[in-house]
């Protein structure tokens, strides 16, 4: 049955998707005189990545897991560790990442019966216990220390990748990330989500399998932050409990919120504009915090739509004309 | 298409709540293209009825089968895949997205999805179409109504089961929808729940009576309405 006929806006259209491709692919080459810079650079691709991933949850299904950065912490230990007895990166990523999404479709399950602020909850106390096995299962995490000295990966021949070709793969991880969720949000996926978001009773009525449509966003949503994860720990260079506790999930989320949830583009200029900002307040790390409960609070009760939303209501999904033509007349 | 097949048959539906026993024993037969009209107090358990048949409540006893197929068991999307679908005493729609959007989330996972010249059509009968852009939380109540039924007839439905179609509107509005739900009735089966006798006497076919979850009498709308049992115990402490 055909019925996606051309969409008349489509949300994260091919233009500004060419023109983010474009500099993510520009800044770590821009860049690669300062190894700072570059260095933050790269960490921002990471979290535009994660972004993604949350807003796919958060922004189209409605769903806040604040147990995010615990999903990346599982895939990125699983990576290290498996580098470590000899594994190759390349083949350990997506193996991380796997188990990092079956983790998160698993821990997503009371999402299907605790709904909103309950399931959010919920997954505040998930987020917490994963933490605490970060530090509980030394033998593979080496607990409370953390891992240091992470090495970079290596190219096929065994010499370690170059920090530019690094953050070049974190460019294209970052640009794959925002042309899934495009593609995603475009197919009927996408449609059943923001159904499940705005009435999932209503939704299961229209014949949307709810619980299945949930599972499958936790899935894909934890391969994102599985990925990132990933990706991120040999970039740093060092990972412990407290690289992926909750004040990270939160971080994740309010780039979200912050930027404009249910949006494309929202969530990317969130993280462009807040992953950078941590180090650009490093030397005031007391007043960090402050700063971004600060920024929480605003973005709650000033601007729940983000920017990209302005302080309009949700942006939504191009609908196919349905065979009656827009801005029509009253008919009879 | 055989008039007689039967559509849907309910055997022995009984639902508790604690205590309170909201059906007793509910036996009904619905045939295909016959207007199934139910009424009944408040508190009489048709809109429980309905959400056993929807499979939004699990009954504690009973069975009900469908075009033929048992439900037993279904959630409600598979049952509204199978071709029954229904709508909500309260109106309910996706309030933050457009009319059109509404209707493209309809389609997705429709039993059998109406091609865009069908869409189109249904629209232009449910005079809803010169709305399509409109966010479905700024239309009116009756247009709400409209747009709920456009929803529901995009997916080809066999069955349509109504909770108060009417509730709410105004006079003139119950006679616009009173006039759309009699052309209705040559798109899908209808089972409607109303308080307005109105409504149960230009429409349905059969008339059931519902009276503290047991069924008190079934029968021909001028049968029913005119029946001392129910002119006692129902309509005659209703319609003064």
């Amino acid at each position: 049955m055909k019925q996606d006929t051309t969409p008349a806006k489509p949300s994260g259209g091919a233009i500004p998707l060419a023109i983010f491709a474009v500099a993510a692919f520009a800044l770590p080459v821009v860049l690669s005189g300062n190894r700072y810079f570059a260095f933050i650079a790269g960490v921002t691709l990471i979290h535009v990545l994660w972004a993604c991933g949350m807003n796919l949850l958060y922004g189209y299904g409605g769903l806040m897991p604040l147990m995010f950065a615990g999903l990346a912490g599982i895939s990125a230990y699983t990576v290290v560790d498996l580098t470590a007895a000899g594994w190759s990166f390349w083949l350990a990523l997506p193996v991380g990442a796997l188990f990092a999404s079956v983790a998160g479709t698993v821990l997503g399950l009371p999402s299907l019966r605790l709904k909103g602020f309950y399931f959010t909850l919920c997954s505040l106390v998930i987020q917490t216990v994963i933490t605490l096995a970060f530090v509980y299962f030394a033998g593979l995490t080496n607990g409370d220390t953390g891992i240091s000295q992470i090495p970079l990966p290596s190219a096929g021949g065994g010499q370690p990748l170059s920090a530019l070709s690094y953050d070049l793969v974190l460019s294209a991880a970052a640009v794959l990330g925002v042309v899934v969720l495009v593609l995603i949000v475009r197919s009927a996926l996408g449609r059943r989500l923001i159904a499940i978001r705005e009435d999932d009773e209503l939704a299961g009525m229209l014949g949307i399998n709810v619980t299945g449509t949930k599972l499958i966003a936790f899935f894909i949503g934890s391969l994102f932050a599985g990925i990132g994860g990933a990706l991120y720990a040999p970039y740093i260079g060092f990972i412990s409990p407290r690289s992926f506790d909750v004040l990270i999930s939160m971080n994740i989320w309010l780039m979200v919120a912050f930027g404009g949830r249910g949006t494309i583009w929202g969530p990317v200029i969130g993280a462009l504009l807040l992953a950078p900002l941590s180090f650009l307040l490093q030397e005031y790390y007391t007043v960090k915090d402050v700063l971004y409960g600060l920024l929480i609070i605003a973005v709650i009760v000033l601007m729940p739509a983000g920017i990209a939303g302005g302080f309009g209501r949700t942006p939504r999904l191009p609908a196919p004309d349905l065979g009656v033509s827009p801005q029509r007349g009253s008919s009879k | 298409m055989n008039q007689r097949a039967i559509l849907l048959e309910a055997r022995a539906i009984s639902k508790r709540f604690g205590g309170v026993v909201a059906l007793k024993n509910i036996d009904l037969t619905q045939h295909r293209g016959e207007t199934l009209g139910m009424i009944g107090p408040n508190g009489s358990g048709k809109t429980t009825f309905v959400n056993v048949i929807s499979g939004h409540t699990r009954p504690n006893s009973g069975s009900v089968a469908f075009d033929g197929t048992a439900l037993a068991g279904s959630s409600p999307f598979q049952i509204a895949k199978a071709g029954l679908t229904r709508t909500y005493q309260a109106v309910r729609v996706f309030g933050e997205l457009t009319v059109r959007e509404n209707v493209a989330t309809a389609l997705v996972d429709a039993r059998d999805p109406a091609p865009p010249e069908t869409v189109a059509e249904i629209a232009d009968w449910l005079r809803i179409a010169h709305r399509f852009d409109s966010r479905a939380g700024g239309l009116t109540l009756m247009e709400q109504r409209q747009l709920e039924l456009l929803m529901r007839l995009v997916q080809r439905p066999k069955l349509m089961m109504l909770d108060e179609p009417v509730g709410g509107l105004s006079s003139a509005e119950v006679r616009t929808m009173i006039a759309l739900l009699s052309e209705l009735k040559a798109r899908c089966t209808i089972f409607v729940i109303e308080h307005t006798m109105k409504v149960i006497r230009e429409l349905a076919d059969k008339v059931v009576v519902l009276m503290a979850g047991e069924k008190l009498a079934e029968g021909p709308p001028a049968d029913i309405l005119a029946d001392q049992r129910v002119i006692d115990r129902y309509l005659g402490s209703v319609d003064a």
